[in-house]
């Protein structure tokens, strides 16, 4: 694989890796049809795949909506913006849902155990975290002068969301939540007892994937994620007495619960493109930043969107206890919220007040400004990659989450 | 169900536990060498104890100091302050905890213990120096993987100790947020030991031990889904599947393989019924473990199938005991105590005398509307406890078996005595 090429190599098979970089945006589902395409000199071939790329932009003006984000602003002004990374990774996505689900069949004999562990696989979450890790993988990929996507590098990306949905599943046990996603969430169907096993059990059949990867530090890597996660539902357990311990919990909570989640999944990419260690830590970066970006966003919309586009009910995070960003920040102005924090809103029309004063103060647009901080500097990072229509891409994820409006 | 012996309970207020909340919750069991407590121990079972702090000397400490490292971080703290909120509620979380914390021995610890001991008993080949614990005999990753299995195992003792809340079922507010408080925590501290062992795992760098064990946790799990259950997930003894000598499974690793019989034992619906149960719930956990501990010794893989065969043997032959214990004389189960409904001595007499599931059949909702006493005197009567002996002694005899594939060390003899101990032969 051309991913296994050393830098000393690298040079002698230059020519030959040229030649397949027309393969780029290609699966591995299409790539008998690339053989015509190899007679063609390398320049060329570049040149075609830019060429490609220009024509999904273009056939991008003419769709009316990007599939599964809704931006707020009209983007046809900024020529980035419309860039469509999912469109781009088309092929690499497409199958990432079935996959994960014959991978968790193929597991067990229980029919129930199977329902259950396949309920949040049905293809209609947004696909985040496969589709920021296949992008840098390709990006990375790219910038090592690699072709393609290794098999490997794709199954992180289903590890991601596998890791997400299994901590979707128990956070259903425990926040007792009735919707998800706009359907009734598995602990509304099926008993507490076997949902909490079946998140068991996506876990360990994860497990055995990431096992299969066979690297060792990508192993560690990926199992940062769940130790993280797991400390953040803690974290969530306890709330600080100061303001300033607060946030600083607060943001440490959301690194640990979102953020590590996408750095980790994007190291775990870059480290399987053999990339070096300041090019891993860019990565990771870059992660933890739109990680983080995505939380405080959907901690603000929490506040201001409608039950029907979130697919769960608004304002649940206060009805759960929690103050998040737009609350610790509106705190500044209304000193008392913090009582009503402590008390993790419990006393009657405390969850009522607090929304109207978060609504009052400048909280939300603190929170807004805080991601689109993040944001930029996930931009800036994502400049130190090699340019591509991939790295375009990681470009235009931070715009994408900081202008959602679900 | 883990009905594990009574022993006596050391409530002796730990020195070692320097947070008083955990100490107030946890009144740890052993301070230090256990001897002393063999001394005092149940009348019913005089070897058990002295077999197992026997064999904690001679691999090295008393394998409760694998669990302190974990008892005593933050998040396992936090669990005892919450803990405390749920005293006085009745979520089976607080049984799960002080099961765990009494009675380690009889469940827990005793599964890290073996691994220890199956560990030294095989010794290690080519393995470098540093990694060796060399007045135990066994490799600090070997020692890893024996907390690792402890782990997993507790955690999931401690996320099968949910509560299935359902609507109705505790019409108080009060009660309703309590449970749900209780499955709050229950999962999170589950789920913290889980996340544990990834780590741990991980960190031993070796990705066939990680595809190993994993996929025993996903034994485990599968094993909560198997047969018929009631409302709280309890088991249900459902009608015997017909014998299937060539079993059609599509998993990638099956730890079902195949039986033909078992010693003298011919399969029947009801055994492999049993089996199956117990080989996800519990032997594929010790036996991928004691698998595990001989890969990580640089064993070849014939050898490691030995260990495997015998972690699952000894698993089974320990089921069949627990299995029994409603069963013997004396045993005040006959007034009526609820038992598992799946154990052997009720399966087998199922399959001897299928109108015992009209009795069974009025569990379906909530075993607890089954007439215990009445399945007891029943069954008591029976031929199933006789095959349960059997069983028990099948399952002894072939641990036994492997251990002799093992050269004579102080070691293979405490194995040896762990199994006798247990009441086999």
């Amino acid at each position: 694989m051309a991913s296994r090429i050393t830098s000393g190599a690298r040079l002698c098979v230059r020519a030959s890796i040229d030649k397949l970089v027309c393969n780029l945006s290609r699966s591995r589902h299409h790539s008998t049809v690339a053989a015509n395409d190899m007679a063609v000199g390398p320049r060329s071939d570049r040149l075609q795949c830019y060429q490609k790329q220009l024509n999904r932009i273009r056939s991008d003006h003419q769709r009316n909506h990007c599939r599964r984000f809704t931006t707020l602003q009209d983007t046809d002004t900024d020529s980035l913006s419309s860039i469509d990374p999912y469109r781009l990774l088309d092929d690499d996505l497409r199958d990432v849902y079935t996959d994960i689900r014959q991978e968790l069949e193929l597991n067990t004999n229980q029919d129930e155990l199977r329902t259950i562990a396949t309920y949040y696989f049905d293809g209609q979450g947004k696909a985040l975290r496969p589709m920021v890790a296949i992008l840098m993988a390709h990006a990375i990929n790219y910038h090592m002068n690699n072709n393609g996507l290794d098999k490997k590098q794709r199954e992180v990306a289903m590890i991601a969301e596998m890791i997400h949905s299994a901590s979707l599943i128990h956070d259903d046990v425990i926040d007792q939540s009735d919707f998800r996603r706009g359907k009734p969430s598995v602990n509304a169907l099926w008993s507490h007892k076997k949902v909490a096993m079946a998140g068991d059990y996506i876990l360990a059949v994860t497990s055995m994937m990431i096992a299969r990867l066979n690297h060792n530090d990508v192993t560690i890597t990926l199992s940062q994620i769940i130790t993280d996660l797991v400390q953040g539902e803690f974290m969530q357990l306890g709330s600080k007495e100061t303001e300033n311990e607060r946030f600083a919990h607060y943001l440490t909570k959301t690194y640990r619960k979102t953020a590590s989640l996408i750095a980790n999944s994007v190291k775990a990419e870059a480290m399987l493109a053999g990339a070096d260690d300041k090019l891993v830590d860019v990565t990771f970066e870059y992660g933890r930043n739109i990680g983080l970006a995505f939380q405080l966003v959907d901690d603000l919309l929490d506040f201001v969107s409608s039950k029907d586009a979130m697919g769960k009910p608004t304002a649940a995070d206060l009805k759960l206890g929690l103050a998040t960003a737009p609350v610790l920040f509106a705190c500044e102005k209304y000193p008392e919220l913090n009582a009503m924090i402590m008390r993790r809103f419990q006393e009657p029309g405390d969850a009522e007040r607090a929304f109207e004063l978060v609504h009052k103060s400048q909280g939300l647009e603190q929170t807004r400004f805080l991601a689109k901080k993040h944001c930029l500097e996930a931009t800036r990072l994502a400049g130190k990659i090699a340019e591509s229509p991939y790295q375009k891409s990681l470009l235009v994820v931070p715009d994408l989450i900081v202008n959602r409006m679900k | 169900m883990n009905t594990a012996p009574a022993t006596i309970r050391l409530l002796r207020p730990s020195t070692m536990l320097t947070r008083n909340h955990v100490a107030a919750i946890v009144s740890y069991r052993r301070p230090y060498a256990s001897s002393a407590a063999a001394v005092h121990n149940s009348q019913q079972k005089p070897d058990w104890n002295r077999a197992v702090s026997e064999a904690e000397k001679i691999v090295g400490y008393p394998t409760s100091f694998l669990s302190l490292r974990w008892l005593l971080s933050d998040e396992i703290a936090n669990v005892a302050l919450h803990l405390r909120k749920l005293v006085g509620s009745n979520h089976p979380l607080l049984k799960t905890a002080k099961g765990l914390l009494y009675n380690g021995r009889n469940n827990m610890q005793a599964w890290g213990l073996i691994v220890l001991l199956i560990s030294k008993a095989a010794g290690h080949l080519n393995v470098d120096e540093m990694e060796e614990d060399k007045a135990a005999g066994v490799l600090h990753s070997q020692r890893a993987l024996a907390e690792v299995t402890e782990m997993i195992r507790t955690s999931h003792l401690v996320h099968n100790g949910l509560v299935n809340i359902y609507p109705g079922l505790y019409p108080e507010p009060v009660i309703l947020n309590d449970m749900a408080f209780g499955n709050k925590i229950a999962l999170l501290s589950g789920d913290y030991l889980l996340s544990n062992s990834c780590a741990e795992l991980a960190s031993l760098r070796n990705q066939d031990l990680v595809h190993l064990i994993s996929s025993a946790l996903r034994d485990l799990s599968e094993a909560e889904f198997v047969g018929r259950r009631d409302s709280q997930n309890n088991p249900l003894p459902s009608p015997f599947e017909p014998l299937n000598r060539h079993f059609n499974s599509k998993l990638p690793l099956d730890p079902l393989e195949s039986l033909d019989s078992l010693g003298s034992m011919p399969l029947t619906p009801a055994l492999q019924d049993w089996t199956r149960r117990n080989v996800l719930s519990a032997g594929s956990l010790l036996g991928k473990s004691c698998q595990g501990t001989l890969a990580l010794a640089g064993h070849g893989v014939e050898l490691q199938k030995q260990g495997f065969l015998f972690g699952k043997h000894l698993s089974l032959a320990w089921q069949a005991y627990l299995d029994l214990e409603p069963f013997m004389s004396g045993s005040p189960y006959s007034l009526g105590i609820s038992f598992n409904l799946t154990s052997a001595p009720v399966m087998f007499h199922l399959e001897h005398d299928p109108s015992l599931f009209e009795e069974i059949d009025k569990g379906v909702n909530s075993v607890k509307d089954v007439d215990y006493a009445k399945i007891h005197g029943i069954v008591m009567k029976g031929p199933g406890i006789t095959y349960t002996k059997q069983l028990q002694k099948e399952h002894s005899q072939k641990a036994m078996e492997v251990l002799e594939v093992f050269e004579e060390s102080d070691a293979r003899t405490a194995l040896s005595n762990i199994i006798v101990a247990m009441g086999g032969e």
